[in-house]
């Protein structure tokens, strides 16, 4: 009990002494201005109208131009600005029209409906606008073939926009909160792999910084090992959630407000599944980020230490990416068993409930059981490591000239 | 009582300690000395288990020293260390419930102390604004604030002003005075001598002298011999038996004899050489017997 007296003695410190720092109000502060700012900017200029300017050169154009904007406004709301716009400007010869292209006043030039001239082929934006219009002369020509069978041309336009086929899902319950539900996933796991680079970053430095003011000294000469480095780990970890859980409030009311995403309702079972398999992986990471933080003294050296835990964050990521494809796949079950990949993996699979029972429990209990022996040896490196100062020291160094 | 007994320790190839072994008593201070790299800081810290010695045990009041029982010690390591930008009674207070302390038991003995080393207007300030020889009486403090039974200070005198000096004097007095079990490493000789009862001498990583000052001064084979007269003191020399050393200054003259000679007919020969200004019979000084035991 006793010790985890101590324990919590070291994790309050790191809470008061760190929500305090310009650095943290900083980041605190930064995280949620770019994530507003995410949100709320496109926002602001994406609603907005694309406006282009077409050449015409001969006969049958305006067909073409007509149905190229009655197709790009067709999924418009009512209130909203036209999502394009486009302007026609009349050529009498082709030379004129070119020119008029080079300089750049028209952004494509169509001849007698049978042609367009573009500056150049490819390149982001000119392929959409410019099968926008391929689509538009193709539609104009199926009206054409259609009309003479006396169906409306108006009817054509509906039905190419729309999505004609019911769906309907083997799965349980709505097609659309399976849908929810991977997205719900998908967030969860991108917030552990960007909490697990960025706070497991917190936690290594936290420890270096100790161990280069040679408070460590001190500290270790009455307080167990893994008293400190559990302390840290449960202090950085509370101020790392109090700031991702500040970021997610900001980030859904700004949501909510400018309308911007359409949020899915979440079923308080997979939050409650994400947040364990989050607590899991953090922990395991942050153990990890821990021992190694030990190993250097100067903080110039921390980012080389942690690169193996960063790329082992950067597979898990990828890992359970790959598991939202093919979540039933070899991969997906051989990474569910791995204690440092199960808390990207078994999420996903949970949410697209592709993951039997006994494999869920099994990964559950491996990750628990890594997280208690990496603490226990993590103890070891960092009691090891502590006290060797100068360039980096070898995991076998700390782990053998530690006491206990 | 804390023992060391016969403790090694190698790093590599270096052997750090080679058997160390000495004892501090309770109420007794006991001063640590050896020159620089002869193992004092290793065997400082193996007693608090942050170094695992190769062979040995340190014991404390007969029992071997526990992680559990480290709460109950004040150590001040070599190396100074606090949280440069924690406020100092925080940082006191914090260490206070490191080691066992309520809340309030520690904040008032941090505040306590800190107004002993004359730093009461500086509570809130950061360590890293108070000046190095404050940052070391904070650092003393972290060492005292949960009235351990054993304190073990690692070269606690080294870069402190005249002033602070004294007040680290009378600290570790008291503390030993009251009942605390005190051992120190220095290399200032003379504060050594005027504070401790006992030394123990470290050569090449084993004790090679241990025990109360004034014992080890009188078993001393030689004695110092100082002596001033209106006249040439050298014509004396030769009636000296067994004289080691000598030398003539002017009118004064000093030696090293062997402890055995008899001076008193010595002294009745210069009184009748001459007005005898100064004399003085002397056992060596601690720094005499130090550069003795790690030639």
């Amino acid at each position: 009990m006793t010790g985890l007296r101590t324990l919590s003695q070291v994790a309050l410190r790191e809470i008061t002494e760190r929500a305090r720092s310009k650095a943290y109000l900083a980041t605190t502060g930064l995280t949620i201005l770019i994530v507003l700012g995410l949100i709320v900017v496109p926002n602001l200029f994406g609603g907005g109208t694309a406006e282009t300017t077409v050449g015409s050169l001969g006969e049958g154009n305006d067909a073409i131009v007509t149905t190229a904007v009655e197709l790009g406004n067709a999924n418009d709301e009512p209130d909203d600005p036209p999502s394009i716009a486009i302007e026609t400007i009349q050529f009498a010869n082709r030379d004129g029209a070119v020119a008029a292209l080079e300089a750049g006043e028209v952004d494509a030039v169509l001849v007698d409906g049978e042609e367009v001239i573009v500056a150049n082929v490819g390149g982001f934006g000119g392929d959409s606008f410019l099968n926008g219009l391929q689509r538009s002369a193709g539609t104009v020509q199926i009206q054409e073939v259609i009309a003479e069978q006396g169906q409306e041309a108006a009817d054509i336009i509906q039905i190419l926009t729309s999505d004609p086929l019911e769906v309907t899902s083997l799965a349980e319950g709505d097609p659309a909160e399976g849908e929810t539900r991977t997205i719900t996933a998908y967030f969860g796991l991108l917030l552990l792999y960007l909490a697990v680079l960025l706070y497991g970053t917190w936690i290594l430095t936290g420890v270096t910084e100790e161990k280069s003011n040679r408070v460590v000294e001190v500290l270790l000469s009455s307080v167990r090992p893994w008293q400190i480095l559990g302390g840290k780990i449960v202090g950085i970890g509370a101020l790392a959630l109090a700031q991702l859980l500040g970021t997610i409030v900001v980030a859904l009311v700004a949501l909510r407000v400018t309308d911007a995403f359409d949020l899915p309702s979440i079923e308080i079972g997979a939050v409650l599944n994400l947040l364990l398999w989050f607590l899991v992986g953090f922990l395991i990471f942050a153990v990890l980020f821990g021992a190694a933080g030990s190993l250097v003294s100067r903080s110039e050296d921390a980012n080389t230490i942690a690169m193996p835990m960063s790329m082992t964050a950067v597979v898990g990521f990828f890992v359970s990416i790959a598991a939202l494809n093919d979540p039933d796949g070899i991969v997906a079950v051989i990474f569910t068993f791995v204690p440092l990949t199960s808390p990207f993996v078994v999420p996903v699979r949970t949410a697209l409930e592709a993951i039997p029972l006994w494999e869920y429990l099994a990964a559950l209990v491996i990750a628990v059981a890594a997280i208690i022996v990496l603490t226990r040896m993590a103890g070891r490196i960092y009691a090891g490591g502590l006290l060797r100062y100068g360039g980096r020291v070898k995991v076998r160094e700390a782990w053998m000239s530690a006491s206990e | 009582m804390l023992s060391v007994q016969d403790l090694h320790k190698s790093f590599g190839d270096i052997r750090a300690l080679t058997g160390c072994t000495f004892q501090v008593d309770r109420g007794t201070m006991l001063g640590f000395l050896g020159p620089n790299g002869a193992g004092k800081t290793t065997a400082m810290r193996i007693v608090f288990r942050l170094l695992r010695a190769e062979s040995g045990t340190v014991t404390w009041d007969g029992s071997p020293i526990e992680a559990d029982d480290l709460i109950r010690f004040g150590y001040m390591p070599e190396q100074r260390g606090l949280y440069p930008k924690m406020r100092t009674l925080d940082q006191l207070t914090y260490l206070g419930r490191l080691h066992g302390m309520s809340k309030n038991e520690a904040r008032a003995a941090a505040e306590r102390w800190l107004e002993r080393f004359g730093l009461g207007d500086r509570i809130g300030d950061p360590v890293e604004s108070l000046s190095h020889g404050n940052q070391q009486r904070v650092q003393l403090a972290a060492a005292l604030i949960h009235d351990p039974e054993l304190l073990v200070l690692d070269e606690p005198f080294s870069g402190l002003d005249p002033i602070a000096v004294e007040t680290m004097s009378d600290v570790l007095r008291e503390q030993a005075a009251s009942g605390k079990a005190v051992m120190f490493s220095s290399h200032q000789l003379d504060l050594v001598e005027d504070l401790c009862e006992e030394v123990a001498i470290i050569n090449q990583g084993s004790v090679v002298v241990n025990g109360r000052v004034q014992t080890l001064k009188d078993a001393a084979p030689i004695r110092h011999l100082e002596l001033e007269l209106e006249g040439d003191p050298s014509i004396l020399v030769d009636s000296l038996e067994g004289v080691q050393e000598t030398r003539t200054d002017g009118d004064r003259l000093t030696a090293i004899i062997r402890a055995e000679t008899d001076v008193r007919g010595f002294i009745a020969r210069a009184q009748q050489a001459g007005k005898l200004r100064h004399f003085s019979y002397t056992t060596p000084s601690l720094s005499d017997l130090f550069r003795e035991a790690v030639r």
